[in-house]
């Protein structure tokens, strides 16, 4: 089960879910350009978190339009974007203390 | 590098290998001629990359599979940046210290009464039935000790520091 605060793979992934749905590679590239690298995902950890995230109803399957016949592709469900958007309050809050903290340290 | 990869994918619960073999299959297709040019190193860099992660996330499904999903995630590095409310409460600890030191005491005597007994060293002779009184005490120790815990657990209970409130707020705060 997925918990607040999410783990930084889990994050970026939906975070590149949040804007379109994409198949497995497009994540893994999206997910390194979206970290400049910092963070690139083997296939087996993207798909035990894609796992996870269906399992707990956060993203969906859809067979991709266009592309090869049958390739799955993920997209947010309602539950997972509201889960994402929390996260991301949640890490507002905590980055404007750090702020604020950080300026009155200097 | 294509047949250690689905070799290694054979590490995975079939139910697993039937919803993602083929994807993650053409999603390593891909990478691999997306790497293929580039140097040495890198390359290396990649394969060592899947196959770790291949292995790591074989042993968790396997896990999940066998376990459930609890312990699949206690057992996996998420245990430790668990945040403090989903830790064991301290006191959790301190009971089971008090139950054990309880069931080695009665190991202990056990060993105890098992050699006050007389050894011939021979032939097993006619079971002879042992002081009833000697073998009663291990029970009425592991009770005592059981009860000397779930004391001090109502003890703890009564000063809110069983962890059992805690659990009930956070309930009441995800509802």
């Amino acid at each position: 089960m997925q918990t607040l605060p999410l783990t930084e793979p889990v994050l970026l992934i939906l975070l590149s879910l949040a804007g379109r749905p994409r198949h497995g590679y497009s994540i893994l590239k999206d997910v390194e350009r979206m970290s400049d690298g910092r963070v690139v995902l083997s296939t087996g950890t993207l798909y035990g978190a894609l796992r996870r995230l269906l399992d707990d109803e956060w993203i969906e399957r859809m067979e991709e339009k266009e592309g090869p016949r049958g390739r799955q592709a993920y997209r947010l469900t309602p539950n997972g974007r509201r889960k994402l958007q929390l996260e991301v309050a949640r890490m507002k809050q905590l980055t404007r203390v750090a702020s604020l903290r950080a300026v009155k340290e200097s | 590098m294509r047949v250690i990869y689905s070799g290694l994918m054979r590490l995975y619960p079939a139910q697993y290998r039937e919803q993602f073999g083929e994807e993650m299959a053409a999603v390593f297709e891909d990478l691999t001629s997306e790497h293929g040019a580039e140097k040495f190193l890198s390359r290396c860099a990649f394969f060592g990359r899947e196959i770790t992660g291949l292995m790591i996330g074989a042993a968790r499904e396997r896990m999940r599979v066998l376990f459930g999903d609890d312990l699949g995630l206690s057992l996996s590095t998420r245990r430790f940046f668990m945040r403090n409310e989903f830790r064991f409460p301290r006191t959790t600890a301190v009971l089971m210290t008090i139950i054990l030191a309880g069931v080695a005491m009665a190991i202990k005597m056990g060993e105890d009464i098992a050699g006050s007994l007389p050894h011939d060293g021979g032939q097993v002779g006619p079971i002879h039935p042992v002081h009833p009184t000697l073998l009663g005490a291990i029970p009425i120790i592991l009770v005592s000790f059981y009860a000397m815990g779930l004391a001090c657990w109502a003890i703890l209970f009564a000063l809110r520091k069983s962890g059992f409130h805690r659990l009930a707020n956070m309930s009441g705060e995800r509802d």
